[in-house]
Formats: structure tokens, C-alpha cells, sequence
């Protein structure tokens, strides 16, 4: 993690038993606690319909809580229009379709909506807009029209037009959705290069593999429940909670308690991905003797 | 769809949008200076025509489907004003080919095809995005730009689900039949409006998330030659006009 010294601890964004019911009577958010620690990346895991992108429209305060608070570095959230302008400044939303987010058919003019929206000066916009497209990749497509643009590049241009506002928090609702590998692997890259420079990540996906591998904090979320929020390492005490949600542990987690118990990995560390366990089998020093060897071997060789 | 592909690819796209703007309006001008002058009409046409073609190399097919449209009503109507309808003295309707009836389409038709010729040339070398921004400048308000943006992104949006319905009402049998053609094209049009609905709340929620509290705003692109492509554009349209009106002194 990069946080700040001294930071690390104080909450950016905190939920306290925050409740919400849409106009219809349908429950949104029932009771749902939560931390986002500065500097830290977050992945939120529910089901369809279970209230992710109700939070994450509270974290923005598009939505405002029923009861309970919601506080942003300490304070609780001002919902006059000074305070909104304030808070949407600082926690910038990137929604699931790109298609209800983009306004403008030019690419550098959407990006340019955001900034211009916080009264900044034309000369800052541009300089923002040109940082925002190249940190997303997407500087040499800037002067194309959007309706031309694949879906992937439309969701990169999504996350430009929010990264121009430089926000403190980025809120990203199931980013890997309809994206294919590569497209998932270079967005993938863009969020790390956002969180080395100090950004606050929060993503919903269903992903649970995903999540393992690339969160800091793990939260879910059932029924409109925040139901856990641990630390990403801790997933393997959650199995439960996960089988509620209908998922299974992440199969490294499996994968790595049997190598444990043969014997053939003697640390407990943290592997959050295969490729991490495998480096870890071919760089790190296999213990002495291990106790099943030969069955295990037997068993790749009949297959 | 057809202009957008072109105002995005023509040679001139990079020149400014006010140079472009202002050799259009000589056209204009040019083409009301002719009024009644069918010859200098043509000749006005034909020079804008070359100019779009040769200058911003917009493809002659293209520029063809786009025109054809406007060549076809345009056409109708100068039949409709050269020939008139009336009583045959034996009884009975018959055409009838007046010479001021002619005159009259002639002079229509050429000053309309002066007029069309300058219009495509604006819209096939400048993507609307340029033109709204150029509107912006010239202090068009708000309300009207802000429809303008959203109408043409949301054109783009719906031309997208439109499709998308339509492939999968077709791919369900939803076009065999005229009975099952009109019924799918209800269910479109019902499907197609709750969308619209949904996603103008939706991108009222974007626009609310990144900080949006009344008109729409957009940087515009620098076009780093602007005073260079206004001069010549402004040499350009004053000598359509010059043209114009010498055509109109010498001719009857």
C-alpha cells in the first residue's frame, strides 16, 4: 500500500448503518457499515440486484442515506450544494456502461466536462484532459469521434473523464464487465499505475478470483447487507460468507492448503494468484523432504 | 451516417471550423446574389462542388448519396412550378409548360443547388462537434447547444439499440411475417421509449457525478492556423461573392 504515514489508519470514506429504500419500496441498502482506508484498493462482491451500485451512488452522494451517515476523511457529508460540489470533486464515480456516461461525441470534449464543471480555467482543463487521456492510453485517440471507439476504449475514456477531475477516490462499477482479457489486463494496468500514485480504488465485481488477487480489502455485500470487510489475505476465514453469495473460495486458496499439507510448500505467506504460487514453487526453496512426493508425482505422471 | 464518415476523414478536417463556416456563408451569399440567373446558379454549384471535391477530397460517390436526397425533392418541386395543371378547352385536365412557369423553376433550382452545394460542403468537411463548438463561440444559447450535443451522441446511442433490437427480434423470427413485422416494430417503439427515459436518467446521474449543476460544457480543440485558414477562407467566400455578382451584371 502507499498510504501516507499517518494516514494509513483514518478512514477516507466510512458508511455507518446507512439504510436506503428506493421510491418503489424496494430495499436498497439495509443497515450497511463500511471503511475505505486512504490509499488502499477495494473490491466490493454481491450478486446481481444486491446493492452495489446503491452504495457506490451514496459514496457520491447521488443518493442520500434514509438513516444512518455516511463521513468522507472524518466528517460527515454535506449535502448542501457547496458541500456536494466539494464531495464530487474528491470521489469520482465511473459508471457500468459507457454509453450512459459519455455526453459529448468528441472524446477530449467529455473528458473536458468534468474539470470545466469545477470552474477551473481553460489552460488547466487541457493540461488535465492530456494528463487524464495519456494516463488511461488513450492520447492518440483523442480526436476521434466516441460512437467509433470500441467498448473498451469507451470505458478508458469513462475513467479519463473522471481522472481529469483528480479525485482522491475512484469508484468504479464493475469496470471488467464486457471487457475481454486483453482489454481487462491494460485497464488492469491503469488502475495500478492510479494506485501507486496514491489513489483510492474501490471496484465492484463478481470476480472473486480477481479480487483476491488485486485487492488490498475485500467487502461484500447480500441483500442489500455489507455482510463482511476484511483484509484480502483473510478471505480463506470467509468461506461461508462467500457461499451465501454463491461463490467458492478462489482455487489458489485450495491449491495452496494441499501443497501445504504434502509438504511441498512450507510457507504461509500471502499468494494471491497461481502465477504467485507457481514463482513461489519454482524460486522459493522447496523443503527438505517431502513427505508425499512420490504419489503426487505418480499422480502427474498417469496423466 | 454517410456525412459523419466524411466530415471525419476529408483532407480538410483539421482546418478551423470558423474558416470553413465563412467560406460556406459566401456560398450562401453567392447563391441569393444569382437569384433568377440559373446559368450562374450552375456555375456557383459547380465551383463549390470542385471545391469540396478537389479540395477536401470528399469522395464523388459519397458526396453523390448524400446530395441525391435533396437533387430529388428539389427536383420535384421545379417540375411542380414549371408545369402547371389546368382545364383543357375540350374538357378535361392537361399538363401545361408555361415560360415564365420555367423561368421560375430554373431560377429556383439554380439558386437551390448554389445553396446546397455550399451547405455540403460545410457539413462533409466539419464533424458536428467543431460546429457546435463554432456556434458556442459565436454566443448561440446554451439551451440550444446543450440540446444539440445531447440529441447527437443520444443519435448515435439509439441508431446502436435500435439495431441491437432489431437483430434480436429477426434472429426470433420477428420479421417474417407482415403481421409479426408490424408487431415487432410496436414492441421497438414501446421498448425503444422506456429506454430513452431510463437513459436520460442516467446520464442526468453522470452528469450530476461529475459536478454538472446547469449547462453543458466543453473545452474546444485549438486549431493552431486558424487566422491563416480564415484569411484564405475569407479571400475565398469574397470572391464567390465577387463571382456572383459580376454573373449578375452580365447576364439578363
Amino acid at each position: 500500500m502507499s498510504a501516507a504515514p499517518g494516514t494509513a489508519n483514518a478512514p477516507l470514506l466510512e458508511l455507518e448503518d446507512v439504510s436506503f429504500r428506493y421510491p418503489d419500496g424496494s430495499t436498497g441498502l439495509h443497515g450497511c457499515s463500511l471503511g475505505i482506508a486512504r490509499g488502499s484498493r477495494n473490491a466490493l462482491i454481491g450478486a446481481n440486484g444486491s446493492g452495489k451500485t446503491t452504495l457506490f451512488q451514496h459514496c457520491n452522494a447521488l443518493l442520500r442515506p434514509a438513516s444512518g451517515q455516511l463521513r468522507y476523511a472524518g466528517a460527515p457529508l454535506d449535502y448542501s450544494r457547496a458541500g456536494l460540489r466539494t464531495l464530487r470533486s474528491k470521489v469520482g464515480m465511473v459508471f457500468q456502461n459507457p454509453d450512459r456516461q459519455l455526453f459529448s461525441a468528441s472524446v477530449r470534449e467529455d473528458v473536458s466536462f468534468g474539470p470545466l464543471n469545477l470552474g477551473l480555467d481553460e489552460a488547466t482543463v487541457a493540461a488535465r484532459v492530456e494528463a487524464a487521456l495519456q494516463a488511461v492510453g488513450m492520447a492518440d485517440l483523442a480526436h476521434k469521434p466516441v460512437q467509433n471507439l470500441s467498448f473498451g476504449q469507451k470505458k478508458r475514456v469513462c475513467i479519463a473523464g473522471v481522472l481529469a477531475m483528480e479525485p482522491e477516490l475512484l469508484v468504479l462499477d464493475e469496470p471488467m464487465a464486457g471487457l475481454d482479457q486483453a482489454m481487462q489486463e491494460e485497464l488492469l494496468a491503469v488502475l495500478e499505475s492510479l494506485h501507486q500514485r496514491g489513489m483510492t480504488l474501490l471496484l465492484a465485481t463478481h470476480d472473486i478470483n480477481f479480487a483476491y488477487r488485486w485487492a488490498d480489502r475485500i467487502h461484500l455485500m447480500a441483500a442489500g447487507r455489507c455482510t463482511a470487510s476484511f483484509a484480502a489475505p483473510q478471505l480463506a476465514a470467509h468461506e461461508a460468507q462467500l457461499a451465501a453469495l454463491g461463490l467458492r473460495l478462489p482455487a489458489v486458496i485450495g491449491l495452496q492448503r494441499l501443497l501445504q499439507q504434502h509438504g511441498l510448500l512450507g510457507d504461509t505467506r500471502h499468494l494471491p494468484s497461481c502465477t504467485a504460487l507457481l514463482t513461489e514453487l519454482q524460486q522459493g526453496p522447496l523443503p527438505e523432504t517431502p513427505r508425499h512426493a512420490a504419489p503426487l508425482a505418480k499422480t502427474a505422471e498417469q496423466e | 451516417m454517410l456525412i459523419e464518415q466524411s466530415a471525419y476523414a476529408n483532407r480538410w478536417r483539421g482546418v478551423a471550423p470558423a474558416a470553413k463556416g465563412l467560406f460556406a456563408l459566401g456560398g450562401l451569399v453567392a447563391a441569393f446574389i444569382v437569384t433568377h440567373r440559373p446559368a450562374a446558379g450552375l456555375g456557383i454549384a459547380a465551383l463549390l462542388a470542385t471545391v469540396t471535391l478537389g479540395g477536401a477530397r470528399v469522395a464523388p460517390g459519397l458526396y453523390l448519396r448524400v446530395a441525391a436526397p435533396a437533387l430529388f425533392f428539389l427536383a420535384i418541386s421545379a417540375l411542380s412550378l414549371a408545369v402547371s395543371v389546368a382545364p383543357e378547352a375540350q374538357g378535361g385536365l392537361g399538363l401545361h409548360a408555361s415560360p415564365d412557369g420555367q423561368a421560375l423553376a430554373a431560377g429556383v433550382a439554380g439558386r437551390s443547388l448554389a445553396g446546397l452545394a455550399a451547405l455540403l460542403f460545410l457539413v462533409l468537411t466539419t464533424p458536428l462537434t467543431d460546429l457546435i463548438a463554432l456556434l458556442r463561440r459565436l454566443r448561440t444559447p446554451e439551451v440550444l447547444l446543450d440540446i444539440m450535443v445531447l440529441c447527437y451522441r443520444t443519435l448515435f446511442v439509439f441508431s446502436g439499440a435500435v439495431q441491437d433490437m432489431r437483430t434480436a427480434q429477426a434472429a426470433r423470427l420477428g420479421y417474417g411475417s407482415r403481421r409479426q413485422t408490424l408487431r415487432s416494430l410496436g414492441g421497438m417503439a414501446a421498448n425503444l421509449t422506456v429506454q430513452i427515459w431510463q437513459r436520460a436518467q442516467a446520464l442526468h446521474l453522470a452528469a450530476l457525478a461529475r459536478n454538472n449543476d446547469g449547462p453543458l460544457r466543453f473545452l474546444t480543440t485549438p486549431h493552431p492556423h486558424a487566422r491563416r485558414d480564415i484569411a484564405l477562407a475569407g479571400s475565398g467566400a469574397t470572391a464567390l461573392v465577387m463571382l456572383a455578382w459580376a454573373a449578375r451584371m452580365v447576364t439578363p
